[in-house]
């Protein structure tokens, strides 16, 4: 298996050079039919167990990269990884699996906690301090590419990185042409949660009519509107863009013909105080205190909702909603969690938390955080089988994919649009004539980067 | 002038030293140690000459590369070639800008105060050539180290906390001010990319707003309100703490000292705890609003108009206006219980032969307060309270705290430049460095944060220093 | 008969505000025995009572809650930045009150006006600085950076000393003894209040910073946090939800120590807060 990853590597380019910026992309072409070679392993060892005691046996050896590079170590490979909070348990066991895999390597694998959705904050302050093997969630991407934090993926050798994995998560690794990260898990974006007790599945077909039925039954629809991230939905479901630039800034059509009819479309939905707009942790409390009946959210929220609504638990895409007259369906952000090896990690080791992170994000490995924390998974055999097909929530999340676009913005973003849908919650105290407000919006947006 | 005049001395004493010093203090230009050596104080010539050894070895292998450098910030820029079949990686030998400039400033420090040692060095030769031609007694190494603990133990107490303060805040305030003149943000991060030098550019755009750059905008508003909310939080702690320090030890209360260590409970819980806890108390759907709406007070409100009719809570930390009053409010529950204690040592102290006389001549106990107490009180807690007000004006915890991931702004212009309407200046300059990388900007405001702050207590404590009033007690 | 009144409103009143006071308090001791894991909204007390979150941060160390590991971290930060800060600010304090040499007024407002810069901006030249010298990540370096800017933080000290007899110190010099010995066997036992206000103050640094502490202790790894990183973390967005009342408990056990040191010493703290001018 490795040598037929080998040999497409060597047609496709003699020497890789990466730049970091300017990285081209290896292996793409490798067979696609390694992955779906391996039987879908219980245990998430045993693939690489068989690799790694055939590789000494070798006669060619000296051919096969990863049996050169364990022949080329001689002293402790030391790597840090981190991983979130939630997920240490299984990460420490993937860990001692991959040491397990390679018995005549001596590893120093130091496992720390940093949430994937603040990944960022933390390596962007010293890149050279970060982990050498980190999960981060894909809307960091842009940034952690520009300041030079990822290594490009420009070969794989356990497993086909591109081949292996969904369209859209190998898209969202990828920046300008480049593989920079490993997709781990497909899970990332958004959708809507309801209790089916409250909804019938005609309700849940469009936003004006879950809020009556939410209406009648005293309970409330709650979306976190003012945040940049979600108000998306509504304006790219409208037909309006937002779209990134080379230069790290945003082209935003927010302020088109029109638009001042989403933005009234919103404000109309708010003023009926039936859709209300909650951060998630709000959320989470009133899901769990019943007040709630139906949200925007995703896979994190799917325990603290089956908890509150048992049986009645059920998922869906999104609805549509009603921009003057014409029904419109929501958008999203697709999301997913990539892995991402630091190009400041010491030359010789660098292999080593390829290889790693490779390991990290295989289809056992992918398979094993599905079980064992319902985590979808990006890798496409992982995510045929039956558990993960029945699965509600990601099977909303599935065919919320239809309309989901992968996250490509600039950081100006995010601070006018949560202004905006503030503004547009609070239903216009100003009373600012609506097309100013969204001109003023999408020049925040737009600003130049400096 | 009389400044002027000092600095000028200090160069015609090095002058004279050097014109009309002997060989040996001349031997001293170049090697330090040689004037001591020939005065018998070998231990002192041969430290100097270690010294400057040490100097030289740090110029040649620190400083220079570094300075080298320092007029570019670096031009090569970080590489990497990954080689799939060894999987190892090279990285070329790149330039990180921020480390120049770091060491940079640092070598810049050691190269003056090896300037003003060498000055000093050079007088000092000079000093004991005179003591030796006059026949004065030299000290020998020994009587050197126990002027250390005598005459020269300001050299001894001062060394070790200088070299901290040095460290620790000199020359990280020096690379920040640097910094205020470079392009060092999100685009230009080492250590992978390199930034330079601009110029005044930030400072320009800092007080320019154009339809995309609103951060002259911002810096106003927010200025204002820091001003603002430095002298309300400042004085509704004190005035509150003499009030409830006045309310406790009055003679009618019983159990004073219950009283007190009830109100202390509420500071031994760390500052970071209760802030947080409180922001989850007054949340918009946290417990208070539950409770406010469960006794009606929300509705209440609503019909007042003091919250928008389309609201089912109160927006205690997400209006503006109700986030402002809250946060003083809740600094005053923060602030009262600390200046309650001091209010308290102030009082028990307070001359009461005044307050018999006034009371005799019928005065009543508003007129004592105003007339006598606080007048007392400010007199003595003056310095604090100064203290206080620029410690507000950075006050960092209350609000960052408070509002951080709760509050959203709802002035646009303000949104553009990642600023909100409570955000005090250090509150707006850490997002900026935090979430956004704009250290340029960051370090604009705070040197700007700096001057307002320096000039403030310059103005006041100068006053201090010069009334002196340091020796009256003594 | 007014005089009761006058009594009993004076005491209402004085209960009122105490109760102002403990409310949030009373919620945070409450929230740590609840047992429901969030955040409880619809009930001040919680519905159900346990003790799991303390079984939590004592017995079931996870890869969040490393109570015991953060509480003996802070503690051991905690203390010797508290000697090495008080003996700075003593030590800095004694040469502006009582040495005189050249260029004293200088250096002091110059220190004066070096505590006016915010310190939250520097911090990332701070951390390099550390990082430099290798002391990132470690528990040397974050005392380190507590204490070695502390000499700034003299003034009040030197106030006091200013209000200690100058008869008492020339005394001394008669008899011969050298200003060390002045220093160290005079003004030190006379400067008590003080040393414990700045003990106090010093030592309460660690436990309440997170900012600094959480960018210089960036490895990830929660056996090397103190409590303030570790209690802030369990409100990150992910977390909040399942470790709200866990870290309600360890405000509450963070609290014991303090209050204590903080009921011992009132009377110090206060003598020591008014600083010399109590005297003038």
């Amino acid at each position: 298996m490795k040598k037929k990853v080998l040999a497409a590597l060597l047609t496709t380019a003699m020497v890789a050079t990466t730049l970091v910026g300017c990285g081209s992309s290896e292996a793409e072409t490798p067979a696609a039919e390694e992955t779906t070679e391996e039987a879908p392993a219980e245990e998430a060892a045993p693939a690489d167990d068989a690799a790694a005691e055939e590789a000494p046996a070798d006669d060619a050896a000296a051919a096969d990269p990863v049996a050169n590079l364990i022949a080329a170590t001689t002293d402790t490979v030391t790597l840090t990884v981190w991983a979130s909070e939630e997920d240490q348990d299984l990460t420490t066991t993937l860990i001692e699996n991959f040491k397990a895999a390679y018995p005549d390597v001596t590893f120093e694998i130091t496992l720390g906690s940093e949430s994937e959705s603040t990944a960022k904050d933390t390596i962007l302050t010293d890149v050279e301090a970060a982990a050498n093997v980190y999960a981060f969630a894909d809307d960091q991407i842009n940034e952690l590419v520009t300041a030079g934090a990822l290594q490009p993926v420009s070969a794989s050798y356990t497993y086909d990185v591109a081949a292996a994995n969904a369209v859209g998560a190998v898209e969202a690794a990828t920046v300008d042409g480049t593989l920079y990260a490993y997709p781990m898990t497909a899970d990332n974006g958004y959708f809507m949660f309801y209790d089916a007790s409250v909804f019938t599945e005609d309700d849940v077909k469009s936003l004006e009519s879950m809020l009556t039925a939410a209406e009648a039954a005293g309970k409330k629809v709650a979306m976190d509107i003012s945040n940049g991230w979600y108000i998306y939905s509504f304006f790219q479901g409208a037909g309006y863009e937002l779209t990134l630039n080379d230069d790290g800034s945003n082209t935003c059509t927010w302020n088109g013909e029109g638009a001042t009819d989403v933005a009234q479309a919103i404000m109309d939905l708010c003023a009926t105080g039936t859709l209300v707009d909650m951060n998630d942790e709000e959320m989470a409390t009133a899901i769990a205190e019943g007040t709630v009946a139906a949200c925007v959210n995703g896979t994190w929220r799917a325990e603290t909702a089956q908890e509150a609504w048992g049986e009645n638990y059920a998922a869906t895409k999104l609805p549509t909603f009603n921009v003057a007259g014409k029904d419109c369906q929501m958008s999203s952000y697709s999301g997913y969690k990539l892995v991402g090896v630091n190009p400041y990690t010491d030359s010789k080791y660098i292999g080593w938390a390829m290889l790693l992170a490779e390991y990290l994000t295989n289809e056992e490995s992918q398979a094993a955080r599905f079980e064992a924390r319902g985590l979808g998974p990006a890798n496409t055999a992982a995510a045929s089988s039956d558990a993960v097909q029945a699965n509600p929530a990601i099977a909303a999340l599935a065919e919320q994919a239809a309309y989901a676009t992968p996250q490509r913005v600039g950081g100006n973003f995010w601070t006018p649009a949560e202004t905006l849908g503030q503004i547009l919650v609070d239903g216009n105290q100003d009373g600012t004539e609506l097309q100013t407000m969204l001109d003023t919006t999408v020049e925040g947006i737009t600003a130049p980067i400096e | 002038m009389n400044k002027l005049k000092s600095i000028g001395n200090y160069f015609k004493d090095f002058g004279t030293a050097i014109v009309k010093g002997d060989i040996w203090v001349k031997l001293s230009l170049f090697i330090m140690g040689a004037g001591y050596i020939a005065r018998k104080q070998v231990i002192n010539g041969l430290i100097m000459i270690a010294l400057q050894a040490v100097f030289a070895v740090m110029c040649v292998f620190y400083a220079a590369p570094n300075l080298a450098k320092f007029g570019t910030l670096g031009t090569v820029q970080f590489e990497q070639v990954f080689d799939p079949l060894t999987l190892i990686s090279t990285v070329n030998d790149y330039d990180n800008s921020f480390l120049i400039l770091l060491n940079s400033i640092i070598s810049l420090f050691i190269i003056v105060a090896f300037i003003l040692v060498y000055i000093a060095n050079v007088k000092t030769v000079y000093r004991l050539q005179r003591n030796k031609e006059e026949g004065l007694h030299i000290n020998t190494f020994r009587e050197d180290i126990k002027a250390l603990f005598n005459e020269k133990f300001h050299i001894t107490l001062l060394t070790l906390p200088c070299i901290g303060v040095v460290l620790m805040n000199i020359i990280p305030i020096l690379v920040l001010v640097a910094i205020a003149f470079t392009n060092y943000d999100q685009q230009h991060m080492p250590p992978s990319a390199l930034f330079t030098w601009v110029g005044f550019k930030n400072f320009k755009s800092l007080f320019t707003t154009s339809v995309t750059v609103t951060f002259g905008y911002s810096f106003g508003k927010v200025l204002v309100w820091t001003l603002e909310w430095a002298f309300l939080a400042t004085f509704t702690t004190f005035i509150g703490g003499i009030l409830m320090a006045q309310f406790i030890n009055n003679k009618n209360t019983k159990w004073p000292k219950m009283w007190r260590t009830l109100f202390m409970v509420a500071i031994a819980v760390p500052q970071f705890v209760t802030l947080l806890l409180v922001r989850n108390f007054f949340a918009d759907s946290g417990i208070v609003n539950t409770i406010c709406a469960n006794i009606g007070l929300t509705d209440f409100l609503k019909d007042v108009g003091l919250v928008s009719e389309h609201l089912t809570y109160i927006p205690f930390l997400t209006n503006p206006s109700w986030a402002k009053v809250m946060i003083v409010i809740i600094n005053i529950w923060v602030g009262i219980p600390y200046q309650m204690l001091v209010a308290t040592g102030v009082l028990m102290n307070i001359p009461t032969d005044q307050i018999e006389s006034a009371r005799i001549d019928g005065a009543n106990r508003l007129q004592i307060f105003v007339k006598i107490t606080m007048p007392y009180v400010l007199f003595i807690t003056g310095p604090s309270l100064i203290t206080d007000f620029v410690k507000n004006i950075n006050n960092f915890n209350v609000i960052y705290l408070l509002t951080q991931d709760v509050y959203v702004t709802q002035d646009q212009l303000l949104a553009n430049s990642h600023a909100k309407e409570i955000d005090l200046l250090v509150t707006w300059l850490f997002r900026l460095t935090n979430e956004y990388y704009n250290y340029k900007m960051a370090s604009v405001i705070g040197i700007l944060v700096f001057i307002i702050c320096a000039a403030f207590t310059l103005v006041t404590f100068t006053q201090m220093i010069k009334g002196n009033r340091e020796e009256d007690f003594q | 008969m007014k005089k009761t009144v006058g009594f009993v409103t004076r005491h209402l009143f004085l209960a009122f505000l105490v109760v102002v006071w403990l409310i949030p308090i009373l919620w945070l001791v409450v929230t740590s025995f609840s047992g429901y894991r969030g955040i409880n909204t619809a009930h001040f007390f919680p519905e159900t009572w346990s003790l799991d979150n303390y079984k939590a941060l004592f017995l079931e160390p996870d890869s969040v809650v490393q109570y015991v590991v953060w509480f003996r971290n802070t503690l051991v930060i905690a203390i010797f930045t508290c000697i090495i800060s008080t003996i700075f600010v003593l030590m800095v304090s004694y040469t502006m009150s009582c040495l005189r040499f050249k260029g004293r007024k200088g250096l002091m407002s110059f220190g004066i006006i070096l505590n006016m810069f915010p310190g939250v901006l520097s911090m990332i030249a701070v951390y390099f600085v550390m990082k430099s010298i290798g002391l990132t990540n470690s528990h040397l370096g974050m005392i380190i950076v507590y204490s070695a800017g502390s000499g700034l933080g003299y003034l009040i000290t030197k106030g006091f000393m200013d209000t200690i007899s100058v008869s008492l110190r020339e005394a001394a010099r008669l008899e011969g003894a050298s200003e060390a010995k002045i220093f160290l066997r005079i003004i030190i036992p006379l400067s008590k209040p003080m040393i414990v206000y700045t003990v106090i103050n010093s030592f309460l640094v660690p436990w309440g910073d997170f900012v600094l502490a959480k960018l210089m202790l960036n490895s990830g790894i929660a056996t090397d946090w103190t409590i303030a990183i570790g209690l802030f973390n369990m409100l990150g967005k992910s977390l909040i939800n399942k470790y709200f009342s866990i870290f309600c408990a360890g405000g509450v056990i963070v609290s014991i120590p303090i209050s204590i040191l903080f009921v011992l010493m009132q009377k110090f703290y206060v003598e020591g807060v008014t600083g010399g001018s109590v005297k003038g």
